[in-house]
């Protein structure tokens, strides 16, 4: 396994009153383990630009997971986009980003704003090679990969923030290559980074964008295993076989639930240490055991990160929250979020009597039911889940 | 004097943490630092009598309404 990966997060505002965004990101990994970021900016905005933006990042990036040229891909789009009938063109601006193998890049851009490449903390000017394919100029660029690469890729609405309100020629590369320049060691993940500069961008622009805006980030970093205990076995007799699978994972190890913990503690020979600080007051207390990295109540706690979850992948206004608090909840939610790569759930499938109590809001089926949420939230962030229920 | 008050999951929905805030309060407020020490547990395996605390082993079950009158009569009384 590459030690490398990428974290990929975008973001979009609409232009002020426009119910659909007329830039689209489409990402796509391929089956050769090698993935295709698409952005796309449709001319004007609204529905016509909606459709220029979508049908040009679908067409890119189904053609090129297909293996076909760039130059295929290209002629295709000149071919098949509907020509608007008031500019009488067919246009559509695109940023090609393949990954292969995290550890090389293809950069393919045509008209878009130059995607930042953040190295080091530094803006690191890439080479670019100019092509000519059906009359459009066409920069390409092959990059070789480092750990804490930061690429940002972005539509025109970006720069354009904040023109003849908080600057007379809008936000310039330069300046959004020193505002994200100041986020880069925070280690932020790709999706915060990216709201973050949308955010900065709907600021200048008053609330009220005069174009689209969107920002998609490619951080290149290191992969980390991550291993979460969930629930006691149905059976008593497995407790010892799933604790010594569980503890025998490489990576840090999270365990939610008291009786989860309890059994653990037991296998470890080490005591349960609860904590009595209500950081959160939806949050029960965590606890400490040795030899963990994080021990927490069950469905409660894991409910609330279901619930950031959701949040992280809409509109991420959460991630103040999570990002800094201290209560168990906040603290997964870093772990699995920011920290993993790759997710190891093991789910116990014991049935707590206590909790089959019609007037608790935690019986076995909700349990099971965040358990599957979760897993999806987290797989739509990008991250390799495996599930074992036990 | 030993207090330990459940957090888990069925406890904390019953008001654990109300429970504990009280009991720090009144803890404070009587002077008992020295003398009682209070800890959380996570599940005590009876949670239909939630919220569980026990006092030196001994369980009891308390709700946020009647935590006073559990710590007039079961810790200060024993504690002075």
């Amino acid at each position: 396994m590459n030690k490398l990966c990428a974290d990929i997060g975008y973001r979009s505002i609409f232009h002020d009153g426009e119910e659909l965004c007329g830039d689209h990101v489409d990402v796509i990994e391929q089956e050769d383990g090698s993935t295709v970021v698409v952005l796309a900016d449709g001319l004007g905005s609204g529905v016509k630009a909606s459709i220029l933006s979508t049908l040009t990042s679908k067409i890119i990036s189904t053609m090129i997971a297909a293996g076909l040229s760039l130059e295929d891909c290209v002629q295709t789009i000149a071919a098949t986009l509907p020509v608007c009938s008031e500019r009488h063109v067919a246009y559509s601006t695109f940023t090609i980003m393949r990954i292969v193998d995290s550890n090389e890049a293809e950069l393919i851009q045509y008209d878009n704003p130059a995607v930042i490449l953040l190295r080091d903390g530094e803006e690191y000017d890439y080479p670019k090679t100019e092509l000519s394919i059906e009359g459009k100029k066409i920069f390409q660029s092959r990059i070789r990969l480092c750990e804490n690469d930061v690429f940002v890729l972005m539509s025109d609405g970006c720069p354009h923030a904040g023109i003849g309100t908080e600057y007379n020629f809008g936000w310039q590369r330069e300046d959004i290559a020193e505002f994200m320049k100041t986020f880069y060691p925070v280690g932020y993940t790709a999706k915060t980074l990216s709201t973050i500069l949308i955010d900065e961008c709907n600021r200048l622009y008053g609330g009220k964008p005069g174009d689209d805006a969107t920002a998609c980030v490619v951080r290149i970093r290191r992969r980390e295993p991550m291993n979460l205990l969930f629930g006691p076995p149905s059976n008593r007799d497995d407790c010892d076989k799933m604790m010594s699978l569980f503890f025998s994972k490489e990576g840090k190890h999270i365990i939610c639930g008291g009786t989860t913990s309890t059994i653990a503690a037991k296998y470890l020979g080490k005591p349960l240490k609860p904590k009595l600080e209500f950081v959160d007051k939806d949050v029960p207390p965590i606890a400490e055991i040795e030899g963990v990295d994080l021990v927490t109540e069950g469905v409660i706690t894991i409910n609330k990160v279901l619930s950031y979850a959701k949040d992280y992948l809409s509109d991420n206004e959460s991630y103040s929250q999570w990002g800094v608090k201290r209560d168990g909840a906040s603290l997964i939610c870093r772990l699995l979020f920011e920290e993993a790569t790759d997710i190891n759930f093991f789910v116990g499938r014991a049935i707590n009597p206590a909790h089959q109590n019609p007037d608790l809001p935690i019986n076995f089926n909700i349990k099971m039911q965040l358990v599957t949420e979760l897993s999806d939230c987290l797989k739509k962030m990008g991250k390799r889940i495996k599930v074992s229920y036990f | 004097m030993k207090v330990t008050v459940c957090i888990g999951s069925s406890c904390h929905l019953k008001g654990s943490r109300q429970v504990v805030e009280a009991l720090q309060g009144l803890i404070s407020d009587n002077n008992l630092k020295d003398s009682v020490e209070l800890g959380g547990t996570f599940c005590m395996g009876n949670c239909q009598q939630g919220v569980c605390v026990t006092v030196d082993g001994e369980l009891y079950s308390v709700s946020p309404e009647t935590v006073d009158e559990f710590f007039e009569e079961n810790i200060l009384s024993r504690a002075k």
